[in-house]
């Protein structure tokens, strides 16, 4: 038995599957697949199984990571076309590496890339990006669990251009603090920039993870 | 990347893959390559309709054809309402997401009385016309299945055509039916009058039904002689061979039932009298042990479920039960999947089971002993005493459990405040036989839970005559119970006098309902098994302004003699024999059940079953 590392992508199909859902979803289809998971030992044995970075209602993606136990009865390309034929339309494995030490510690994904559609209100202009990204500091309320507390995200922001503008709808690349130090939320930011430009407003939000960093991987 | 105007929605919704589908084995088709698109309605939430056994055979049936793309529709929950009236968005289906209004058909299953105002409202949604005079050829033809449409008449002004009974072979039927009106470019009354040749098939609007001054009706006539005098309902004659689905949709987020469901047979050779499904599916047919396991073993490698459950009714009367559940447990036990079991009669057999099943956790056990005196369960024919339930009871505090329920109803005809009270005696002395047994030998904490249903008389059973409890009766009898339970380790639950009334009115309701429920849904009624939802004023103020009294239809009690709304609608079981059980009843004489005796229902007309064993 081993651990393997899964990359996987979501499309739109199953976008508003919650992060829940999906690891339900997933010992579904592992069970179908006829991969045998690793079982955790106690008193009630559950499927050894990390997800990277749980992913929010709504957003799809391109790279997301998990970390699962399975026996090794089969090879990586059995695992991940076995489990692909398992899965409902929408989710796919992109690859499985089986891991011989701990030459990949998901734990350590501190960035990840998104492409947001920013759907303009009426009369609203695409955000002046320069002076977003001239700010010194960019202070939101960001929920903790101990309350909502300030906290300033311009550190946290590591690009962000505008990739196109048409029929009202603005297309931003971003990529921002992702993992267990900081995470920053695409709409918080977009939040952040109707805050510094008040020209810019949104009515709707649509996000890809374009995919998930690990460091050195930039 | 893309997004649609229903993702803005969506992403303010609760639960948004209610409205999605995609889930793995929901059926995709192109659907220009069919020639029917079928909408299949559940009145109700997502998480209520995806628990549905018939759903599951009726959707993959109909896919399993390449001329028919079946798609399920579902009432979106009222937050999602909202959102699609403000911007004008009308009901879709999940497959394909298209509006419905321009489907073949629509089917809605009636799963209980309290759903009408959903189906409705859904028609509105769809914006197709709510009453099927106003259909045109555009419109889709709007059908209905399931238990409430042995008498559906409340709902007839609404609905095209009923199929009545057991719908896996004759929608297949009305699909070939369909196919060749569309074929011959005939006007929408034809293809009706094609469909009411079919046997089961109901068509509300070639019957013409007369009522007398007092109301009651006074005759029920078919307009066409298309129609039959009465329409027999439908049953599977080989219920082991018949279709059952190898696949089954497994939804993202849970629903009520998230499991495996193996039917294991169909109809109760039982006959307790106020049971309406006791009746009209008779007669009992029982599916193989070894076709259930192939079912078992298809199903869970199909669906990656992790748990199982049997499915019937009186599931302890399958006699097949021992190797069912033995070779079950083989397969569950190997593959780490739960087997969950239904209310078993208790006895040394279902202990060891339920021990072998439950290693760990020991959940409660459920008694339906429905009355509390013995005279009492003669008159409903429930064939249990307090025998039974002392000695279950004994073997299962031993064994451990402390967990029991006891459900009851109260309103039961010839019921007396005694009977009542009784049922407060019967729970005491569960209580006092788990403190017989040494502490020693008995686990902690005894938790007896008492729950009373409000009895509510059904079309098609020994109680159809009889009049319902008033609503101030079903407290006064759920005050005396709470007066006569002393424990505080009893609890008592009750439920509500309003919703059953209400059920009352439309179990045994009349074509006239339908203007009523219009009207309420119109005043803002849905979802009215909903507690959050359900709003009695409005429905009052429904039947006021329809000048119609709702007492006539629960709070008298009816002469054999009197026409019934359901009287051209036929079950297999007889009237004859209901007024013979309806006498015995209030003799308080017990029927045996059909393994021991044929009682001569009726039902031995359909040529299978338990009548032929």
């Amino acid at each position: 038995m081993s651990k393997y590392i899964l990359k996987y992508t979501r499309d739109e199909r199953v976008k508003y599957v919650s992060h829940l859902d999906f690891i339900r979803l997933f010992h579904r289809a592992v069970r179908r697949s006829g991969v045998d998971f690793l079982f955790s030992e106690g008193f009630n044995p559950h499927p050894v199984m990390t997800v990277a970075m749980p992913l929010s209602v709504g957003v799809t993606s391109g790279g997301e990571y998990m970390k699962v136990g399975f026996t090794d009865s089969f090879t990586e390309e059995e695992i991940k076309n076995r489990i692909n034929c398992a899965l409902p339309p929408g989710y796919h494995i992109e690859s499985v590496y089986r891991l011989k030490g701990k030459e990949i510690d998901l734990t350590k994904i501190n960035k990840a890339d998104y492409t947001v559609m920013a759907e303009l209100k009426k009369g609203a202009a695409p955000c002046d990006i320069d002076r977003v990204l001239a700010s010194d500091s960019l202070v939101v309320m960001k929920k903790t669990k101990s309350g909502t507390k300030p906290s300033d995200i311009r550190p946290y922001i590591y690009a962000l251009d505008e990739e196109q503008y048409a029929d009202g709808v603005v297309t931003y690349k971003m990529r921002l603090a992702c993992g267990n130090d900081y995470n920053l939320k695409p709409e918080t930011v977009i939040s952040a920039m109707e805050e510094t430009d008040s020209g810019f407003r949104t009515s709707f939000l649509c996000i890809h993870r374009d995919r998930l960093i690990l460091p050195g991987e930039e | 990347m893309y997004y649609t105007e229903r993702d803005k929605i969506l992403m303010q919704v609760q639960k948004p893959t209610r409205y999605t589908g995609g889930e793995l084995n929901a059926c995709m088709k192109d659907k220009d390559k069919v020639s029917v698109r079928f909408g299949f309605c559940f009145p109700d939430l997502y998480e209520i309709a995806m628990s549905h056994l018939g759903i599951k055979i009726l959707y993959h049936t109909l896919n399993e054809r390449a001329d028919t793309y079946c798609e399920r529709v579902f009432a979106p929950w009222t937050d999602m309402e909202q959102l699609m009236r403000e911007r004008n968005m009308k009901l879709f289906a999940l497959e394909s997401g298209d509006e419905v209004g321009s489907f073949d058909f629509l089917g809605f299953t009636l799963q209980y009385e309290l759903s009408y105002s959903n189906i409705v409202n859904m028609l509105d949604l769809a914006e197709v016309p709510v009453y099927a005079a106003d259909r045109t050829k555009e419109h889709p033809f709007v059908c209905a299945g399931g238990p409430c449409a042995y008498n559906a008449e409340p709902i007839a002004d609404f609905i095209d055509f009923f199929m009545l009974g057991e719908g896996e072979e004759s929608i297949h039927e009305v699909i070939d039916t369909y196919i060749k009106w569309k074929n011959s470019g005939a006007s929408r009354e034809e293809f009706l009058h094609m469909a009411a040749k079919i046997p089961g098939i109901y068509v509300p609007s070639f019957y013409d039904v007369s009522y007398n001054d007092d109301g009651t009706v006074a005759s029920i006539k078919p307009n066409t002689e298309d129609a039959p005098e009465t329409v027999r309902k439908r049953i599977v004659t080989d219920f082991s061979g018949v279709f059952a689905p190898e696949k089954i949709i497994v939804p993202f987020g849970e629903v009520v039932h998230d499991r495996v469901i193996l039917e294991v047979f169909r109809g109760c050779i039982r006959g307790c009298r106020f049971c309406q499904a006791g009746y009209v599916y008779r007669p009992v047919r029982e599916r193989k042990a070894d076709r259930l396991l192939y079912l078992a073993d298809k199903l869970l490698s199909s669906s990656g479920y992790d748990e199982i459950s049997l499915s019937s009714l009186s599931t302890s009367d399958y006699t097949q039960l021992p190797e069912l559940t033995s070779s079950l447990l083989d397969i569950t036990e190997q593959k780490k999947i739960n087997l969950s079991l239904p209310s078993l009669r208790i006895d040394n057999f279902s202990l060891e089971l339920m021990q072998r099943v439950q290693k760990v956790r020991k959940s409660g056990i459920t008694f339906a002993p429905e009355a509390g005196t013995q005279r009492l369960r003669d008159v409903i024919n429930k064939n249990i005493t307090e025998e039974n339930i002392i000695e279950s009871t004994r073997l299962l505090f031993s064994g451990g459990y402390t967990n029991v329920k006891l459900y009851f109803m109260v309103g039961l005809p010839t019921e007396t405040n005694e009977d009542v009270s009784a049922i407060a005696a019967l729970a005491e002395k569960v209580l006092s036989v788990y403190f017989e047994i040494p502490k020693e030998e008995r686990a902690k904490n005894i938790n007896i839970t008492v729950s009373t249903s409000n009895f509510v008389p059904k079309p098609f059973t020994a109680f159809q005559w009889e009049k319902q409890a008033t609503r101030a009766e079903m407290i006064e009898k759920q005050d005396i119970l709470k007066a006569s339970i002393k424990s505080k380790r009893i609890r008592y639950n009750w439920h509500d006098d309003k919703t059953s009334y209400l059920e009352g009115v439309f179990a045994r309701g009349d074509r006239r309902l339908s203007a009523v429920i219009k009207r309420a849904v119109e005043l803002g009624c849905k979802f009215d098994g909903w507690n959050e939802h359900f709003n009695f004023e409005l429905w009052m103020q429904a039947f006021d302004e329809c000048g119609i009294d709702p007492d006539f239809y629960t709070a008298r009690r009816r002469d054999y003699s009197e026409i019934l709304p359901w009287d051209h609608i036929d079950v297999g079981v007889t009237k004859s024999f209901f007024i013979k059980e309806s006498e015995k009843a209030h003799r308080a004489e017990t029927t045996a059940n059909c393994r021991e005796k044929c009682a001569g229902c009726g039902a031995a007309a359909f040529k299978t079953g338990v009548c032929y064993e």
